[in-house]
């Protein structure tokens, strides 16, 4: 009960063999050593698992791996540029204080990157809309709204 | 508003969190990431009961599983070998079960699957037994004993104290309010789930990962743990990876913790253990649930005489730091605002619910709660206006209260008048509208609740003028690394990135004694700032020779060592300690210091300065309450501090909106609901953390009172964001529609019950 | 989890089939929201799942504008509805539905029909469509055939749907003009949240803007399955709808629900937001209805 899928990962054409009953995030963690996407629930209550794909923003715990084939995966750790710059919003977490403990924050900031790449003005009310599926504990969210604020108008760019 | 910002060149400054890079590209590895060879899953088997017999339990099928490796039972614990400070806990129960959370059995396997199944194939049989829930009727006569051998359910602590004369000043009151407060549990719902991963070496020492907020007193009861396993004289590491939150949840030792080691001894492979989200909210502790009985009258001009206050705790089935809540409760019990006549009395009381454990504010919330409602309850009465009436009881400087606490910085004063400001501002007050406020006093300087308080620090510095400090303290998020990293390079003259703060391994690490009690900025930078200082003075004794200067004239500042006004008589800092290591005699710049507060532990009647300086503060909030759904939306919050000095203004900020929408959700949204022990609501879905869309703003302005013992002047803030934060709530609501909900949480259900009964 | 093996059909044809050939040992899966919840939990133990999401048919969302009829896929996903301008601008209450279930994460991939399948008593898919007069396809062994929406839940959890069967799509009937409508789901915070109660209300006036003409007042976790409060939609038709009408509206519509206590809320609050609800609902429909005049 496994399947060869191609897919594309953070730029990369990967060819895999999944075993059908896998889910996105197990693939990712467990077989392919993406640690960077996090379970927080394993249920798609929280947001920690966020990756997107085709340009969609799921909770990869409830995504069946299978189902990437053909697809554009992004996770965490394609953001940052083959120089290793980080992203703009990735920097702008960063330095706004978008980040304590971290746990939520692959989850956070991939969302964030999803909403902004469709709407790159999107304003408060919009973000927290788009966020209100990722649940952090440590930040109070004001701070991750002022990350995701202060890089407006320039979703989707890498470099 | 400090008077040296200015003269600050890392301190005060909005530095990013060191790691926050890492943990934005997904690199940092927190206990679920771990992975060894030869690696085992543990998994714990709960109890199918709030309260029954053992009869029989069988793991043949379990252990003839392939993939397994051990399975043990309360068979295999050996009986000294009990958890708590009480001392009530087995890891694994025998004989009988307290509460649905009982740990009945635990296996390793080759995955978390095959654990998962052999957990399914161990048959257990159970005889249930009567079990009891509510904490005072568990106090009754006739009340089913929760542990047999206990002549009744009511546990032998002393939490009593009396100062003062509380009848008499009763008697000379001329307002008295009495109420009844109740809170529920919350759960401090960490987004890194639990877990450890203990292996042992060749020698029969042992490594433990875990999620700890106490690295030094896990140490010594995973040390305890090995003796009674018979092994004595091994050595213990205790290594954090990074921590996915913590909040109090880390202050005790777990039975998850001990399994895995005991897991890990039977089977000499590592074993690791990992809680899913339900585990998460089943197994962990919760706040202290707490059942309030208060007095405070006042005289005729509204100077409080007396507050007598009475409390009922939950203990659940085994005892943890939830008991020890009082300790923090007579904080504001005995010194928030000036009362003279102080009586307290809180009642433990086993029951077959789960137990509860630190949580941030580790008591100060619920006391807090009550006190604070019923300030406004009393200020009604008396006719004056709440505000005022707390300005009249404020705290000041350079006083002791009626426990021993003595306030020396104290900007209570100051956040009074800027939260009047905010609340009186802004538009006139609409129908269902409301402002409400309510003070905070919290430990700052560290708190003796051990018989040591201290932290030690190493520093080391290289020829490239880069600092490695080995320190005690912990970071789970809240910024303990940037804290430590900008005091040292405060003082060095350095920048914040050229610090690197280690603090992650008890062997290499000096002794802490935990990141509890707001301590880490006061306690952990002081021992940092100790230790940079001695130093700073070798590098001084070394210049001084090398420009023929008194030592004291040399400065430090942007990487160089110097003499003010002298431009010949300066080098950079990394040029200088090559010298000083590269020619005769050279010396290598390395310091400890181990930082103990000057505070007191609890003396008789528990009369003692518990901590060298004391946090206040004051939260203001506006709400706008809908009167036929019963739903109270925040409108606007205002949080204002009295921090000694802000070390670093982006993480308090960050502690402050944290802590405030933590208390915010224990006002409004969290409970976990229990029926007859049952955890009902053991996931997201319906344990109600507010999420993104229900973010409120929240101002949080900052008064610095520059306190003389702390590091440049810092108290600590990691827990007051979410002190006063219910009563705030609460006495809004009041303002706005005339009801008083005195039963956390504040659900539209209960403001809606309660208008009805007002309206009749 | 348990192991299954993945099958994908191309149309609804292939995948009866496939069900018909490991029958009780498949299940069809759409978004996977729930039914990999339902896996994980062990709740369902299937050797096969059935995915539907390549069947072109269920994924579409079509407005005929020449007829007025709606169509909407099975496998539509509740994000695609929540950024339809159509369904914001022509269908405020599937809008209003849609845009609150669980999170941005689960719409991306939770589909309505899934929604309506799973028969959850809170069912925020369920209500609009009730309330619009939707009409679900089934298409099964023994052919198609159409079932309202409001007859699709015989209690929580279970369908009308038979063995096999496969809902296609629903139909949404031409709007009459002057029509509005309204949901809100309420609950005690903001998202992710399942509801205390659900309230749907579409009202559609006479061309002279006062009579009503049609009501529906469509209740979600006020029953076993979603329920129309037919005593108060009857109360106002022909009636001219103002807001004491709504709240005489509302009082009869709680009393002809069948609330109860559960963990997230007592029965007597639930009835109290009916009462509430309705009446804020139906003042909704009328301001949209005038908006749109």
């Amino acid at each position: 009960m496994a399947t060869n899928i191609f897919f594309k990962l953070n730029g990369d054409e990967i060819s895999y063999e999944v075993k059908d009953h896998w889910t996105l995030l197990h693939l990712l963690r467990e077989e392919m050593g993406l640690i960077g996407t996090k379970e927080g629930c394993g249920n798609g209550e929280c947001g920690a698992c966020t990756v997107i794909v085709d340009k969609l923003a799921v909770n990869s715990c409830l995504y069946l791996a299978i189902e990437i084939e053909g697809k554009t995966v992004e996770t965490i750790e394609g953001l940052a540029s083959t120089s290793g710059t980080l992203h703009p919003i990735q920097q702008s977490f960063v330095e706004n204080g978008g980040i304590q403990c971290g746990f939520c924050s692959p989850g956070m900031i991939m969302s964030s990157k999803a909403l902004l790449d469709e709407n790159p003005d999107a304003d408060r009310e919009e973000i927290k809309h788009a966020l209100a599926g990722n649940i952090c504990r440590c930040t109070g969210y004001i701070q991750i709204f002022e990350s995701v604020e202060a890089v407006k108008g320039m979703g989707g760019q890498n470099e | 508003m400090s008077k040296n910002n200015s003269e600050f060149s890392v301190v005060g400054k909005r530095i990013p969190k060191l790691d926050a890079a890492q943990k934005a590209m997904g690199r940092a590895e927190y206990i679920q990431d771990i992975k060894m060879p030869g690696m085992l899953y543990g998994k714990i088997l709960y109890s199918k009961y709030a309260s029954a017999k053992i009869i029989k339990i069988d793991i043949s099928k379990a252990m003839a599983l392939p993939g397994v490796h051990v399975v043990l039972t309360g068979e295999d614990v050996p009986k000294k070998m009990k958890m708590g400070f009480y001392k009530d806990n087995p890891p694994i129960k025998k004989d009988k079960v307290c509460s649905f959370r009982d740990e009945v059995a635990a296996v390793a396997a080759i995955s978390p699957e095959i654990a998962k199944k052999a957990l399914d194939l161990i048959e257990i049989e159970y005889e249930e037994q009567i079990g009891i829930f509510d904490p005072e009727k568990a106090m009754e006569k006739d009340a089913p004993l929760v542990h047999e051998h206990t002549k009744s359910n009511v546990l032998k602590l002393p939490w009593n104290i009396h100062y003062g004369d509380v009848e008499k000043a009763e008697k000379e009151s001329a307002f008295v309010v009495e109420d009844r407060f109740t809170t529920t549990g919350v759960t401090h719902c960490c987004m890194g789930t639990s877990g450890a991963l203990a292996l042992f070496d060749a020698t029969e020492n042992l490594t433990v990962y875990t999620n700890t907020q106490i690295p030094s007193l896990a140490q010594k009861d995973f040390l305890e743990t090995l003796k009674i396993l018979g092994l004595e004289n091994k050595r213990v590491r205790v290594i954090k990876p990074i921590i996915g939150g913590g909040f109090g949840s880390k202050l005790d030792t777990y039975a998850y913790e001990h399994i895995a080691i005991l897991l890990a001894y039977k089977c000499r492979k590592p074993v690791k253990i990992v809680f899913d989200r339900v585990e998460e909210f089943k197994a962990t502790s919760t706040r202290q649930p707490t059942v309030t009985y208060i007095r405070q009258g006042c005289d005729k001009n509204g100077k409080l005489t007396f507050r007598d206050i009475r409390m009922i705790l939950d203990n659940g089935a085994y005892t943890s730091w939830g008991a020890t809540t009082p300790t923090v409760m007579m904080m504001p019990i005995s010194s928030l605002y000036r009362v003279k006549n102080i009586r307290y009395n809180a009642k433990c009381v086993y029951t077959n619910n789960t137990y509860s454990q630190a949580m941030r504010g580790y008591g100060n919330p619920q006391a807090t709660f009550a006190i604070e409602s019923n300030i406004d309850m009393l200020a009604e009465k008396a006719g004056i206006d709440p505000i005022e009436f707390r300005r009249i009881n404020q705290n000041v400087p350079n006083e002791t209260t009626p426990q021993g606490f003595k306030i020396t910085t104290c900007g209570l004063a100051e956040c009074i008048n800027e939260v009047e400001k905010e609340l009186k501002s802004g538009i006139a007050k609409e129908k269902g509208v409301g402002v409400g406020m309510a003070s905070l006093i919290h430990v700052g300087g560290g708190a003796r609740i051990y018989k040591s308080d201290g932290c030690g620090a190493i520093l080391k510095m290289d020829d490239y003028g880069k600092v490695d400090i080995f320190t005690g303290g912990t970071d789970m998020g809240q910024g303990m690394d940037n804290i430590t990293a900008q005091i040292v390079a405060e003082e060095l003259g350095l920048l914040a990135e050229d610090i690197n703060v280690v603090h992650s391994d008890t062997d290499i690490c000096p002794w802490d004694v935990g990141a509890h009690a707001s301590r880490s900025t006061f306690v952990a930078g002081n021992a940092a700032l100790g230790a940079a200082k001695k130093v700073k003075q070798k590098i001084q004794e070394f210049a001084s020779k090398l420009f023929d200067v008194p030592a004291e004239e040399i400065k430090f500042k942007n990487k160089l060592v110097f003499v003010p006004g002298d431009q010949e008589k300066s080098m950079p800092i990394d040029k200088l300690l090559r010298k000083a290591h590269f020619s005769k005699n050279g010396t290598m710049l390395m310091a400890d210091y181990f930082y103990d507060p000057d505070n007191e532990s609890f003396g008789k009647d528990f009369k003692c300065n518990l901590s060298a300086t004391y946090t206040f503060g004051v939260h203001g909030v506006k709400v706008n309450v809908d009167e036929e759904t019963g739903k109270v939306e925040v409108l606007d919050y205002i949080a204002a501090h009295d921090v000694g000095q802000a070390i670093n203004p982006l993480l308090l900020e960050g502690q402050v909106y944290g802590g405030v929408l933590m208390g915010l959700g224990y006002a409004l949204t969290e409970e976990v609901v229990q029926k007859n022990g049952e955890n009902m609501n053991a996931n997201f879905r319906d344990y109600k953390l507010f999420t993104a869309k229900d973010a409120v703003n929240i101002k949080a302005p900052v008064f610095e009172t520059a306190d003389e013992a702390g590091p440049f002047g810092a108290k600590g803030i990691g827990e007051p964001g979410c002190v006063p934060t219910a009563p705030a709530v609460g006495n809004a609501i009041y303002d706005a529609v005339g009801v008083r909900i005195k039963d956390l949480p504040i659900t539209p259900e209960k403001v809606l019950a309660a208008l009805k009964e007002k309206n009749g | 989890m348990k192991a299954f093996k993945y099958l994908s059909p191309t149309t609804v044809e292939e995948a009866i089939a496939f069900h018909d050939q490991h029958s009780e040992t498949a299940k069809y899966i759409g978004g996977g929201t729930d039914v990999i919840v339902k896996v994980k939990e062990g709740w369902l133990e299937p050797d096969y799942l059935i995915s539907l999401k390549k069947i072109g048919e269920m994924s579409e969302l079509h407005k005929n504008d020449a007829t007025g009829e709606l169509s909407i896929g099975a496998m539509v996903t509740h994000a695609t509805l929540e950024k339809s301008l159509m369904i914001q601008n022509e269908y405020p209450i599937i809008y209003d539905a849609v845009s609150n279930i669980g999170s941005l994460q689960v719409r991306n991939v939770g589909t309505i029909g899934g929604n309506l399948i799973n028969a959850v008593p809170s069912a925020d898919g369920a209500i609009p469509l009730i309330a619009l007069d939707g009409i679900a396809l089934l298409h099964g062994p023994d052919g198609e055939r159409s079932v309202e929406v409001k007859d699709l839940f015989i209690e929580p959890y279970k369908t009308v749907l038979k063995p096999r069967e496969i809902l296609k799509k629903i139909t949404i009937p031409p709007q009459a003009p002057h029509t509005g409508s309204a949901y809100i789901k309420f609950g005690r915070r903001a998202a992710m949240e399942l509801p205390l109660i659900g309230i749907g209300v579409l009202l559609t006036l006479a061309d002279n803007l006062k009579i009503c003409n049609t009501a529906r007042i469509c209740l979600g976790v006020a029953a076993p399955v979603p329920m129309r409060a037919f005593d108060a939609e009857k109360y106002l038709i022909g009636k001219k709808i103002n807001e004491d009408i709504l709240i005489e509206a509302g009082k009869i519509a709680a009393d002809e629900s069948k609330v109860r206590d559960s963990v997230r809320g007592k029965a007597w609050h639930r009835k109290e937001m009916i009462r509430v609800q309705v009446r804020r609902m139906g003042l909704k429909c009328l301001e949209i209805i005038k908006n749109n005049s």
